[in-house]
């Protein structure tokens, strides 16, 4: 499985997201993803992809591809 | 007759009722079970609870975490969603709709004595194991003793007044009781209100073990529990919740709503006498009896039926059978419906008034199951073998908790 993919299904299976919901443009706070969610959902990739996420700068205002650019940047 | 301190007397209609424990799911199988079983059905033996000296205890069984989607279960420990699941219930019950109620008229007022001891525990381990780094954002979150509570709110938004409460074992009986002095401080319209408890946890198993305080009939768990029996050697804790809707007479009787009984009397005291152990004479528990009655304005013949706290420990079922005695008299029905739900900590006293509630309104009496010796010193007529019915006008609960906590309700028919 790609990252891509197992970040979306961490959201779906994990935080309850509906799978259709899930596009890159979405913001994360509108898939129900606030601040403390956001804080469950970096530990779940980062046990899940085994990448640190600790340094990367994110908010619930970021969308799921800015999400997907850091996981991305961190595994590299 | 004077009492209740100088204040009018005061009637809270008791309208709906939520019931989850090891005897049931709902209101409806609970009674039916504690009214009709001879044996508990829901003892078991968790793999967490392996080879200690109590390895056994009541749990609800699965299909709980089920009852919620993804996005709540993150939300939720297990004591909140048994708190919600019985909230719902009770709720509905009463025939209100959260959808269309004053929400800020509604309070919410739910003890548990333990909250996510489980889920702290296992966070706990993250951390010595894996390091802080591992450690969930949720611990706080979820864990917490309030969270039942705010669990409730959310769940049904309600946004009144809300409290989580915690005096141990007698938690879900003080928490009815202060939910009726909100509405008769006219603070709500509406309470919802009792206990939940969830804790198949191997460290306060142990701990409780090592002070003694826990049954060790390993080789017949169903019978372990055994309230006001000569062999009886200790408690058995169980999981669920017990949840009341309560409102303002007025406002139970303006939307027409049937009251299937009232709350007319609540008293509280504490020993401070010792951490665990009741006052020897159990004069705490008196205390807080006394002004529940004061408060209900009733006498000792008044009162029908006792739903104890009876919790199958040597020295509490004496205690608290004695003082009974000498408060009441010799005549009430005394049972204790432990040994169908185990002993919930901090959601028996809603798990109890609920049976209590349930009893006024069928005039039957629930039979305390494993009580096949009546313990000679205990002098109060203990209901045993089968459900007894009786005419029934005022009924009172009892919890007595760790702490040295006590507490007592007074019920009439609705």
């Amino acid at each position: 499985m790609d990252i891509t993919q197992q970040v979306s299904t961490l959201l779906t299976t994990k935080m309850g997201v509906p799978q259709q919901a899930v596009s890159p443009e979405s913001p994360l706070r509108d898939l129900g993803v606030d601040s403390l969610a956001l804080e469950e959902l970096r530990l779940l990739i980062e046990e899940d992809l085994d990448v640190d996420l600790e340094s990367a700068v994110l908010t619930p205002q970021n969308s799921v591809g800015e999400l997907l650019a850091a996981v991305h940047s961190a595994a590299a | 007759m004077s009492g209740g301190g100088g204040r009018e007397a005061y009637a809270a209609a008791v309208t709906g009722l939520g019931l989850i424990t090891a005897a049931g799911r709902g209101v409806k199988e609970n009674w039916h079970r504690v009214t009709t079983s001879s044996a508990p059905s829901g003892v078991r033996k968790p793999p967490e609870l392996h080879d200690l000296p109590c390895d056994f205890m009541y749990l609800v069984g699965d299909g709980v975490q089920e009852s919620f989607d993804v996005g709540e279960q993150r939300l939720l420990d297990r004591f909140s969603q048994l708190a919600v699941l019985a909230a719902r219930e009770a709720v509905a019950d009463a025939g209100l709709l959260p959808s269309a109620w004053e929400g800020d008229r509604v309070a919410v007022v739910i003890g548990t004595a333990n909250g996510g001891f489980v889920y702290q525990g296992e966070q706990q381990r993250v951390l010595l194991e894996r390091g802080p780094r591992r450690v969930s954002p949720m611990t706080a979150a979820l864990t917490t003793t309030n969270c039942a509570a705010a669990s409730v709110c959310r769940d049904l938004r309600a946004v009144g007044p809300s409290f989580g409460l915690n005096t141990t074992c007698s938690s879900g009986t003080d928490a009815i009781g202060l939910a009726r002095e909100l509405l008769r401080a006219g603070l709500c319209d509406v309470a919802i209100a009792g206990g939940t408890e969830s804790v198949c946890s191997r460290l306060l198993v142990a701990g409780m073990c090592k002070l003694k305080g826990l049954s060790t009939r390993r080789d017949d768990p169903a019978a372990a529990c055994r309230p006001f029996d000569v062999d009886r050697d200790g408690f058995v804790i169980g999981e669920g919740a017990g949840i009341l809707v309560l409102e303002r007479p007025e406002h139970a009787r303006a939307r027409g709503a049937r009251v299937r009984a009232q709350v007319v009397g609540y008293g509280a005291s504490n020993d401070a006498y010792a951490p665990v152990a009741p006052h020897p004479e159990g004069a705490g528990a008196e205390r807080a009896l006394r002004a529940a009655m004061a408060d209900a304005r009733v006498c000792g013949a008044d009162v029908g039926h006792v739903n104890a706290h009876g919790t199958s420990t040597p020295v509490n079922d004496l205690v608290e059978s004695a003082m009974l005695h000498r408060v009441l008299g010799a005549h009430p029905l005394v049972t204790s419906t432990k040994a169908m739900t185990g002993h919930t900590l901090g959601a028996a006293g809603g798990i109890e008034t609920a049976f209590a509630v349930l009893a006024l309104q069928h005039q039957l009496v629930p039979p305390t199951a494993n009580l096949e010796s009546p313990d000679p010193r205990i002098a109060v007529e203990t209901v045993r073998k089968e459900a007894r019915p009786a005419r029934l006008d005022c009924v009172v609960k009892t919890s007595l908790g760790f702490g040295g906590h006590n507490a007592a309700l007074v019920l009439t028919r609705g």
